[in-house]
């Protein structure tokens, strides 16, 4: 009876493998039915995950924010005034206000570079378990958004839309393995391939064997045929490392994005581009970094104080206190 | 497995789906996340009988294969789930019966977990696919094995209960 139905076990067990492969194999060779179902689902989940959104979105980054908090001393320092200020923003409601900001940054960097655009609110993240980094927007084809569209945030690129339903779309993220960018650096023009790393860096390889990569260079977006699935000119981020290899023939780098992946509300989806390249117009403006140094004399309250002013790479500004 | 308990255990595998996908991965949790639907499917594939864990593993599979942000081609979970199904069933039998061994239970599911997703991993590396960097990986399925531990002691009574419920008088004899 046992071995009975251990056979009966081991041909179910192949039978069902066989299954799998067909599966695999079909999806391989692009038949839409497998292509379809996925679509299907993400119609049914959008709009669930739309009303989970507004659920989920205060817990979301309960655990990060935790694991964050406390890292120094000036930070939860800085973090507690900065705290006081949205208080007093919660009460009008901290979270319309937060995306308001963020559109009002999309929009502004989508029409310097005179892209037309549609905006869209991030209403899901990629499953754990499923290796790939996505999001899912309420945005879809009845907003204009098909496939190989690129998407881009207020400081930079976000990724390209993968699967569009009539209401969501399914973005891949540029943080994903599987993601490659052609791009250039600006102002050296030395073109690369730039490959998510499934973190916040990212790997830039440079094409041309005498082109050359420095410190804080910022790396914008080559462009498509067409303008798909990239446009040109998108700020992607800046040179963090660069990678002194002797053995390999052309030069590559560590890029860190400029774009906050994981804290992404609102996004926008470029659905024209302009006729000419926007070229270097995209790249961030530094912005001066102040820093005060505060130097205490030997006469009781009185102390010197010396500020400079210095370009910094990255597009936002940061004030630093050194107090001896 | 009754035909009846195949389709009651597909819908609650299906129901713990949009769970996962709309709610549990909006949550960020530190090292890699929590996969709610793994730790539900393997825990109900560990109180089945062999065939039954195997049709669990391929209904569960391809459930998951539907999920719009999955990159990799459909099939693929459902033959991973499949041959996860087969060897749970094998070493489940040397173990005994689960519900008189919790901890062994919590610990199988969790082990399970990080299983799963290797083998997942090592069929997409035959398939000819990117996986990523190696840290990332590691750190989702360490991540995803930690979390199935933490979770599980208060997921796996509710299973066993869930269960007993959909079991046919002639499963209970």
């Amino acid at each position: 009876m046992a071995a009975g139905g251990n056979n009966r076990s081991r041909l179910l067990l192949v039978i069902l493998l066989v299954t799998s492969l067909f599966l695999i194999t079909l999806d391989l060779r692009g038949v839409s039915l497998t292509k379809g179902s996925r679509n299907a689902t993400q119609s049914v989940l959008a709009p669930i995950q739309r009303g989970f959104s507004d659920f989920f979105s205060p817990v979301g980054n309960f655990f990060s924010d935790i694991k964050n908090f406390g890292k120094t001393k000036s930070e939860v320092k800085d973090l507690k005034a900065e705290n006081a200020k949205l208080k007093t923003q919660l009460v009008i409601n901290a979270d319309i206000q937060g995306q308001l900001a963020k559109l009002k940054g999309v929009l502004n960097l989508a029409g310097r570079g005179g892209f037309k655009v549609v905006a869209a609110r991030v209403i899901g993240r990629g499953s754990a378990s499923t290796f790939s980094q996505t999001i899912t927007i309420d945005a879809g084809s009845s907003d204009g958004v098909s496939k190989d569209m690129t998407v881009m945030s207020d400081v930079g690129l976000v990724g390209v839309v993968k699967a569009v339903s009539s209401s969501s779309a399914i973005v891949l993220l540029m943080s994903d393995p599987t993601f490659r960018i052609g791009v250039r650096i600006a102002g050296s023009q030395s073109v690369g391939v730039l490959q998510g790393e499934g973190s916040s860096h990212y790997n830039l390889q440079l094409l041309d064997a005498a082109g050359t990569i420095n410190h804080h260079d910022v790396i914008l977006s080559l462009g498509s045929d067409n303008n798909h699935p990239f446009v040109p000119g998108i700020p992607i981020g800046y040179v963090s490392s660069v990678d002194h290899k002797n053995a390999s023939l052309t030069q590559t780098a560590t890029v860190t994005g400029y774009s906050d992946l994981n804290g992404l509300g609102v996004v926008s989806v470029i659905l024209q581009a302009p006729a000419g390249d926007p070229k270097d117009s995209l790249v961030p403006k530094p912005t001066p970094t102040a820093t005060i140094y505060v130097t205490s004399s030997a006469k009781p309250d009185t102390a010197t104080v010396n500020s400079t002013l210095k370009p910094s790479p990255l597009p936002t500004s940061t004030l630093k206190k050194a107090t001896k | 497995m009754s035909w009846s308990r195949a389709g009651i255990s597909a819908l609650f595998l299906l129901f713990i789906f949009v769970l996962q996908e709309a709610a549990i991965s909006k949550v960020n949790l530190p090292i890699g996340g929590f996969s709610l639907y793994l730790a539900v499917l393997l825990g109900l594939m560990a109180l089945e009988d062999r065939s039954g864990a195997i049709v669990l593993g391929f209904i569960g599979g391809l459930i998951l294969d539907l999920s719009p942000s999955v990159e990799s081609p459909v099939g693929k979970w459902a033959f991973v789930l499949t041959i996860i199904g087969y060897i749970f069933s094998t070493n489940r039998e040397s173990i005994g019966d689960f519900t008189q061994r919790p901890v062994a239970f919590v610990f199988f599911t969790a082990l399970g977990s990080v299983l799963t997703l290797l083998a997942f991993l090592f069929i997409g590396l035959l398939l000819g696919e990117n996986n990523g960097s190696v840290w990332h990986n590691f750190a989702t399925v360490f991540g995803n094995g930690i979390w199935t531990l933490i979770f599980s002691p208060i997921l796996l009574p509710l299973l066993v209960k869930w269960r007993a419920l959909t079991l046919t008088s002639r499963e209970r004899q």
